[in-house]
C-alpha cells in the first residue's frame, strides 16, 4: 500500500494535465473546424477516442514499465503481424493502404507499431550497460525500426514512417554513437540523395518543389500550404474566436481537423492561443526529457527519450508543414489532431513516461 | 535531481547519457522557439497582410439587378412592363447521373433531349452548385407540377426572374424597340459603367435610345462563401438595387390602336405629330415584330428567322427607310417658286401628258387623259401635274430647289429620339460630285426629275410629317420626339417645349395661302386625289404622292398592276387647315396611289383624334378617348 502511495506521490501531474489541456484544445478546434462541413462529427468520435485512449494510458501505467519491457519482443512481433495484415486485409483510403478494421474499428497499426518499437528499441539498448554504440549494435537498432518503417512504406504511408526516424536517431544518438559516426551517416545521406529523389513519385516531388517555391501552382498543390498560412496569418494576435475562422469551416483548408488543425486553431485564437499550444507543447516535451533524466535505470531514460523523439519529432514535423517551413508530410499533430490511432498511440507512450517517472525511486 | 550511481562506470555512462539527453532538450527547445518566431512573424507583423487574403478568400460581391424602367402613353398606359417569370432549373449536385436521368426529364418538361443535353454542355466549367436552367418561363401549371413532384425530382428547382413584358405584342414595335443580353461591344461603350456583360440591355427602339434611364443601378451584397463558391450568409449592409426610370411617352394608346388597325396588312410606315410641339402622337412600322420574343435569352432562332425574313421586319420604316417623295415635293417646289420669286400663283401652263426636254421625254401621269390641259399654280398641285412643275422647276433650277428642300427639313436628321435616323438626300451639284463619281457633272434633266419628287431625291416619312407640320405652322421646322416626360433622380423631368423648334423659316402669308388652300383641296375638292381621308368640320389638308417603282405608262392602271410592281404611295398632310393641331404621312410600299391606301389610314386616326380633342373641350369623356392627365 505504501508503495502505490509512493508511486502516486510520484505521478507527473503537470505532464498529464498538459497532455490533458492539449487534448480539450484539440477537441474545441475540431468541433470549431467541422461545424457545418462534411466532416462534422468528428468532435464525438475524436471524444471517444479520447476516453479509449485515456483507458489505454491508465493500463500502461499500472503494469511496471520493465514487466512491459520483458514482453517487447511481444509487442513488438504482433504489431509487425498487424502490418502484414495490414498490407494484406487493410482497406484503402486516399491510396494508401492503412487501416484495419476490427469489429466496426478502424484504426492503424502502424500508430500502435510505433509504441512497441520504442518498447522494443528502449528494451534492447537499455538491457545492458553499454559504452558507446558499435556499427554492429547501430545496425541492430536501425534494423528493428526499419523493420516496421519498411512495411508502413508499403502501404505507402511515408508521413508515418518518417515519424520513426527521430526513434532511430535519438536512441542511437543517446546510445553513444559516435559524432564521427553520425557525420559519415549525414554524407552517406546527401550523397544518398538524388537517389532518393530519383525513387520518389511524382506527387511527392511536387511536394518538395512546391515547398520550396509555394507560389508554383497556388490552385493545384501549393494550396493547401498557401491557405494554411493565410489561416495562421488573418489570426492575428487574439483570433477571429470560436466558430468564426473561416479558413476552416468554409472549407479553404483542406484537412482542417487533421493535419492542419494548429492552422485552425492559430486562425480562430491568434497568436495567444498558437503560444500557449507551443508552451505546453514545450512543457509535455521537457516533462519527457526530465523523466528520462530522473530514471531509475537506463531502461526508463531511452523509454521516456524514445517518447519524447517520437511524439515530440512528429509535432515539430507538423507544425512545421503548417508554418511553411517543411514541406508537406500528411503527419498528424499528437494530442490536438482529429485520428483516434494516433491519439490513441500518443497516450500510450505518455502512460510509459508517466510510468517511468512514477518508478523512478527505488524501493 | 540525479540519482548517484551504483558504480563508477555507470556513473560515467550516465553522466554522457545526461549530456546527450540535455542536446536533444535544447534541439526540442531551440526548434520550438523558432516557430514561436515564425508564428509571431506570420500573425503579429504580417497580420493585416494574411487578414486581406482570407478576407477576399471567401468575401464575394454579389451584384443584385435593378428592375428595369417601365414605359407608358401618355395617358400613363403601360407600354412595357416586367413580369414575373418562372424558370425550371435543375441543381446538379443533387443528381448522381445526369445523363441518365435526361430522358425521364425531357419527358417531364417537354422539352428535346438534345436541348437539354446543350445546355448542361454549356454550363460544364461553371461550379456545380450553380443550377442550370433547363425550360424557361414555364406557365403556372407547370411550375406546380413540378413544386408538387418534389420528392419525386428533387434536383428540378423553380426560379423566378424579371423579365421585360410587351402587353400589346407588336404595337409600336419599332418605337419600343427590344432588349437583349449586352454584348461586349455595348459593354465596353458603356460611358457610366451601368451593365455588365450578359445584362439585360436596350437593343434597339427607346429601349436602347433611353438604355441609360430605363437601366436603373444595380445593388450589391457581400456574402461569405465557402471553397466552392457557394454562398453561405450575407454580410454587411451592401446596396440596394435602385429601379430604372420610367419614360413616358407622347404615344397615345388609343391612336395607336387605330393606326395599328387601319394600316391593316400593308407594308410601310405612318407617323402622326401633334402639329404644335412635335410629339408622335402615334408611328407604325410595317411589318413588325413582336418585342416579346427577344425577351427570352434562348431565342437565337427566333432572331435568325427575323433577321433572315426578306420583308425586314426589324427595319423601322418610319425612320430609316427613305424613298423618293414623289409628287408630295410639288408642295416644296411651290414654296421655293413663290418665295423666290420665280412665278407667281396666277402663272398658268398646258399638259399635254408629255414634255419634250433634250432628248427625253417626261410624262404626266394624266397622259392617259391626254394631259391636263391648261391649269394655274393650285390646279397644277391639286392634280399633281408633273408638266407645270417640270417647267418650273427647269426656271428654277437645282440649287433654289435643294437651299428649300434643305429649309424645310429635307436631307438632315429630324433629331427625333431613337438611336438611328436616315438623313435622305437631297441632290444638287456638289452631291453629285461627291455621290457620283463616275458622272460627276449635273444635268438639267435631272433637275427636272427632282421637280416631281423622283431622281435621287430620298425622304423618310418621319421627314414627311415634320415637313407637313412646318407647312400647317407657317414655316416652324419641329423636332419630333417620342417621350413626353422621363423620371429623373428626384422628380419627373418634363420634355422641354423650347427645344422643340428647329428653325423657323420665314413663309409669305400668300405662299402659305396657296399651299394650304391647294391641299386643302386636294381633299376637299371634287377632282382632288385625296378625298377618302375627307373629314366634315376639320378641314383636312394633304397632297398624294407615288414613288416610282417601275415606269408608269398610258395602258397601265396602276392601281390594276401586280402589288409588288405598284409604286409606293404618300399621303402627308395635316389638320385642320387653319390652326394645325395634327400633322402626318402615311406611306404604303407598292401601295399604288397615295390617294386609294393612304388617305383611309389618315382620317381613321384623324377622326378619332378630333373626336378625343372634342370630348375634352366639351368636357364630355369620349368612350375609348383616355380622360386627360
Amino acid at each position: 500500500m505504501s508503495q502505490a502511495r509512493r508511486h502516486l506521490g510520484s505521478f507527473d501531474g503537470l505532464l498529464f494535465f498538459s497532455a490533458l489541456a492539449l487534448q480539450i484544445i484539440g477537441l474545441v478546434v475540431i468541433y470549431s473546424s467541422t461545424t457545418g462541413t462534411p466532416s462534422a462529427g468528428a468532435f464525438q468520435r475524436q471524444a471517444m477516442w479520447m476516453a479509449l485512449g485515456m483507458a489505454g494510458l491508465l493500463v500502461v501505467l499500472l503494469i511496471d514499465y520493465h514487466t512491459l519491457a520483458e514482453f517487447a519482443v511481444v509487442f513488438y512481433a504482433v504489431s509487425l503481424v498487424l502490418l502484414v495484415a495490414t498490407l494484406v486485409f487493410g482497406r484503402v483510403v486516399n491510396a494508401s493502404k492503412s487501416w484495419l478494421g476490427i469489429g466496426g474499428m478502424q484504426f492503424q497499426p502502424s500508430e500502435l507499431a510505433k509504441v512497441a518499437t520504442i518498447l522494443m528499441v528502449a528494451a534492447y539498448l537499455g538491457r545492458e550497460q553499454v559504452r558507446g554504440l558499435g556499427f554492429v549494435r547501430f545496425a541492430a537498432v536501425a534494423g528493428l525500426v526499419g523493420l516496421p518503417v519498411l512495411l508502413i512504406m508499403q502501404q505507402p504511408d511515408l508521413g508515418t514512417a518518417a515519424t520513426f526516424m527521430p526513434l532511430l536517431l535519438g536512441s542511437a544518438f543517446l546510445a553513444g554513437l559516435r559524432i564521427r559516426t553520425i557525420v559519415i551517416l549525414v554524407l552517406i545521406a546527401a550523397l544518398a540523395l538524388p537517389i532518393i529523389w530519383g525513387h520518389l513519385k511524382p506527387y511527392q516531388k511536387e511536394r518538395v518543389k512546391i515547398f520550396l517555391e509555394p507560389t508554383r501552382d497556388p490552385k493545384g498543390a501549393g494550396y493547401q500550404l498557401i491557405q494554411s498560412l493565410i489561416a495562421v496569418g488573418s489570426g492575428g494576435v487574439t483570433g477571429k474566436g470560436f466558430l468564426s475562422g473561416t479558413q476552416g469551416s468554409l472549407q479553404f483548408l483542406p484537412e482542417q481537423h487533421t493535419d492542419f488543425v494548429l492552422a485552425v486553431l492559430a486562425e480562430e485564437r491568434g497568436f495567444l492561443g498558437s503560444a500557449l499550444v507551443l508552451a505546453l507543447y514545450f512543457i509535455v516535451l521537457t516533462r519527457c526529457v526530465s523523466t528520462a533524466r530522473v530514471a531509475r535505470d537506463r531502461l526508463g531514460a531511452f523509454l521516456a527519450m524514445g517518447v519524447a523523439c517520437v511524439f515530440g519529432g512528429q509535432a515539430l514535423i507538423n507544425i512545421g508543414v503548417v508554418l511553411g517551413v517543411l514541406p508537406t508530410t500528411g503527419v498528424p499533430l499528437p494530442l490536438l489532431s482529429y485520428g483516434g490511432s494516433c491519439l490513441v498511440s500518443t497516450l500510450l507512450g505518455l502512460g510509459l513516461v508517466l510510468n517511468v517517472h512514477m518508478r523512478r525511486l527505488v524501493n | 535531481m540525479m540519482r548517484p550511481a551504483r558504480d563508477p562506470r555507470d556513473y560515467l555512462a550516465e553522466r554522457r547519457l545526461g549530456a546527450r539527453i540535455t542536446v536533444i532538450q535544447v534541439l526540442f527547445g531551440a526548434v520550438l522557439a523558432m516557430y514561436l518566431m515564425t508564428f509571431w512573424y506570420l500573425q503579429v507583423v504580417r497580420a493585416d497582410y494574411y487578414r486581406r487574403l482570407s478576407d477576399s478568400n471567401h468575401l464575394r460581391r454579389v451584384t443584385i439587378p435593378a428592375e428595369r424602367g417601365l414605359i407608358t402613353d401618355i395617358g400613363e398606359r403601360p407600354l412595357v412592363g416586367n413580369r414575373i417569370a418562372f424558370n425550371i432549373r435543375l441543381d446538379r449536385e443533387k443528381t448522381a447521373d445526369v445523363d441518365r436521368l435526361l430522358p425521364r426529364l425531357a419527358g417531364v418538361l417537354g422539352v428535346n433531349e438534345s436541348t437539354l443535353k446543350d445546355r448542361l454542355a454549356r454550363a460544364r466549367g461553371r461550379p456545380r452548385f450553380e443550377p442550370v436552367v433547363l425550360k424557361e418561363d414555364v406557365d403556372l401549371k407547370e411550375v406546380a407540377y413540378i413544386e408538387a413532384r418534389r420528392l419525386e425530382l428533387p434536383m428540378l428547382s423553380v426560379e423566378i426572374e424579371s423579365r421585360r413584358e410587351y402587353p400589346h405584342g407588336d404595337l409600336a414595335a419599332h418605337v419600343l424597340g427590344y432588349v437583349g443580353e449586352a454584348t461586349e461591344e455595348q459593354v465596353k461603350s458603356d460611358p457610366e459603367d451601368l451593365f455588365d456583360l450578359g445584362d439585360i440591355v436596350g437593343k434597339a427602339g427607346l429601349e436602347r435610345q433611353y438604355e441609360t434611364s430605363l437601366h436603373g443601378i444595380k445593388g450589391w451584397k457581400e456574402v461569405v462563401v465557402n471553397s466552392h463558391g457557394r454562398e453561405m450568409q450575407e454580410v454587411g449592409e451592401g446596396r440596394p438595387p435602385s429601379s430604372g426610370h420610367s419614360l413616358r411617352l407622347t404615344i397615345d394608346l388609343e391612336l395607336q390602336r387605330i393606326l395599328e388597325e387601319a394600316y391593316g396588312q400593308e407594308l410601310g410606315s405612318a407617323v402622326f405629330l401633334d402639329a404644335k410641339t412635335g410629339a408622335v402622337l402615334a408611328m407604325i412600322s410595317r411589318p413588325a415584330y413582336d418585342p416579346n420574343v427577344f425577351a427570352h435569352r434562348f431565342s437565337e432562332d427566333v432572331w435568325q428567322s427575323l433577321v433572315r425574313d426578306p420583308r425586314h421586319p426589324l427595319q423601322d420604316r418610319v425612320s430609316l427607310s427613305k424613298f423618293a417623295p414623289g409628287s408630295v415635293f410639288k408642295v416644296v417646289m411651290t414654296i421655293a417658286a413663290l418665295e423666290e420669286g420665280v412665278a407667281r400663283p396666277e402663272r398658268v401652263d398646258h399638259c399635254t401628258g408629255s414634255y419634250r426636254f433634250g432628248e427625253r421625254t417626261f410624262q404626266c401621269w394624266g397622259i392617259r387623259k391626254g394631259g391636263h390641259g391648261w391649269v394655274d399654280m393650285r390646279q397644277a398641285l391639286i392634280e399633281s401635274c408633273n408638266i407645270y412643275f417640270y417647267r418650273l422647276g427647269n426656271e428654277m433650277g437645282i440649287e433654289r430647289i435643294a437651299r428649300w428642300a434643305h429649309l424645310l427639313g429635307f436631307g438632315q436628321a429630324t433629331g427625333i429620339d431613337l438611336p438611328h435616323e436616315e438623313s435622305g438626300t437631297v441632290p444638287d451639284a456638289p452631291w453629285k460630285a461627291r455621290a457620283v463619281p463616275r458622272d460627276p457633272k449635273w444635268h438639267p434633266g435631272e433637275t427636272i426629275s427632282v421637280s416631281i419628287g423622283q431622281g435621287a431625291l430620298e425622304v423618310t416619312p418621319l421627314q414627311m410629317a415634320v415637313f407637313a407640320a412646318t407647312v400647317g405652322s407657317g414655316g416652324t421646322v419641329l423636332r419630333p420626339h417620342l417621350v413626353q416626360a422621363r423620371e429623373a433622380r428626384e422628380g419627373v423631368e418634363q420634355g422641354n417645349v423650347d427645344d422643340v423648334v428647329v428653325r423657323r423659316v420665314e413663309l409669305h402669308p400668300n405662299t402659305l395661302k396657296v399651299v394650304k388652300e391647294a391641299m386643302w383641296g386636294v381633299v376637299n375638292e371634287a377632282g382632288g386625289t385625296g378625298g377618302r381621308a375627307r373629314l366634315e368640320g376639320y378641314d383636312v389638308c394633304a397632297k398624294t404622292g407615288t414613288a416610282q417603282v417601275f415606269k408608269v405608262s398610258r395602258d397601265i392602271d396602276a392601281d390594276k398592276m401586280a402589288k409588288e410592281k405598284r409604286d409606293h404611295a404618300w399621303f402627308v398632310g395635316f389638320a385642320p387647315k387653319d390652326d394645325p393641331q395634327i400633322a402626318f404621312a402615311v406611306f404604303v410600299q407598292n401601295g399604288g396611289h397615295g390617294g386609294t391606301v393612304g388617305a383611309p389610314i389618315a382620317r381613321a386616326v384623324l377622326e378619332r383624334f378630333f373626336a378625343q380633342r372634342e370630348g375634352i373641350k366639351g368636357g364630355l369623356s369620349v368612350a375609348s378617348a383616355a380622360p386627360p392627365r
